[in-house]
């Protein structure tokens, strides 16, 4: 799973999720991506199964670029313990995503396998995300 | 390359609000700069923005701005978008003359089939999917085509390779790979169990990295 290798802070706070994604919200790398429609935490757990779940729906050809990282670290106290005597442990790592951010990216392959395979990696997520192509994104439309 | 008309009406209140109220009844702000005069604050139709950018030259297409009267040969150089609509919410207009060697961005498109990379299984990477060039107004290119028919695995078109027309030049690194013939490497492996990711890309400096001390 995807994880710094080091980092600063070993606990952080966490922070508000307002507003839109600022970057990454257009396809660069691929042909395909899975857009985030609403904000969230994306852990590292879920973004490799949503790697697993588009690889082996693919199976031969094609390349994915993820683009998040799990730079995150959540924190939890063990079951049933007193409140109080500090911040949890880290527990697990977390990519924050905001709407609009492109999570996945696929190109290699055609666009009908493209999509099952990224909805099929969408179903991974904790969001609602959706399947864009990097020529529906550069239409204009007002 | 023929130009189109679009009326840009001056006189735009400025700010966020303003913009919104504008975007709602169906116009898009923009601003109109170049040729050393000071920039002005237009607003453009939207369903004529949308017809005038959408034809086969896409974003280039060379405009015939009618801004209080007075016509001006322009292009439309940032388009700026919303995140999740997607929706243009702001175009910047150029104002350039026939003459003048301008910059644009052209689509890279790959056209027919590499029977023999497919045949070995291995795939064609569209590394480079738009290019820079430099030409007059009137002459960018629609696209510019990458035939992959005759790549073997193993081989690369750079941007050395490209055709382009005559009057369009670039000045990105001829050496930079646009398409690339790659062996079954990037294919995607089956059992691709938690830890390791092989095939899959993180880019590198792409969104948020670990802060490192």
């Amino acid at each position: 799973m995807l994880m710094p290798r080091k980092v600063k802070h070993r606990k952080v706070q966490r922070g508000r999720l307002s507003g839109q994604a600022k970057g990454g919200t257009t396809v660069a790398f691929g042909d395909y991506g899975i857009q985030a429609l609403e904000p969230g935490w994306v852990t590292a757990r879920q973004i490799e199964a949503a790697r697993i779940a588009m690889t082996r729906h693919v199976r031969r050809g094609g390349k994915v670029w993820i683009r998040v990282y799990p730079d995150k670290p959540v924190t939890q106290k063990p079951a049933e313990t007193r409140m109080g005597s500090g911040k949890g442990n880290p527990e697990f790592w977390v990519a924050v995503v905001k709407p609009g951010r492109i999570l996945f990216e696929l190109g290699g392959v055609d666009e009908a396998l493209g999509r099952s395979a990224m909805e099929r990696a969408i179903q991974k997520l904790p969001i609602k995300a959706r399947f864009v192509t990097r020529s529906v994104q550069e239409e204009v439309h007002v | 390359m023929a130009e189109l008309t679009l009326v840009a009406e001056p006189g735009r209140a400025i700010g966020s609000a303003p913009s919104r109220r504008l975007r709602a009844t169906g116009r898009v702000p923009g601003v109109v700069y170049g040729h050393g005069a000071d920039p002005v604050a237009v607003s453009v139709d939207g369903r004529d923005l949308r017809i005038a950018l959408s034809g086969g030259t896409g974003v280039n297409q060379l405009l015939s701005l009618e801004v209080a009267g007075e016509r001006h040969l322009a292009l439309a150089r940032v388009l700026q978008r919303d995140p999740v609509r997607n929706s243009v919410v702001h175009v910047d207009f150029q104002v350039v003359s026939r003459d003048e060697i301008v910059s644009a961005e052209v689509p890279i498109v790959v056209v027919g089939e590499a029977k023999a990379v497919e045949q070995e299984r291995g795939v064609i990477e569209h590394v480079l999917s738009s290019l820079t060039v430099r030409a007059r107004p009137g002459s960018i290119p629609d696209a510019v085509h990458v035939d992959v028919s005759g790549l073997v695995i193993g081989d690369t078109v750079r941007v050395g390779g490209l055709p382009l027309p005559p009057g369009v030049t670039t000045d990105v690194d001829p050496e930079e790979a646009v398409v690339v013939a790659a062996g079954s490497s990037a294919t995607a492996e089956l059992g691709g169990e938690a830890g390791m990711a092989p095939e899959a890309e993180v880019p590198a400096g792409d969104g948020t990295s670990a802060a490192e001390g």
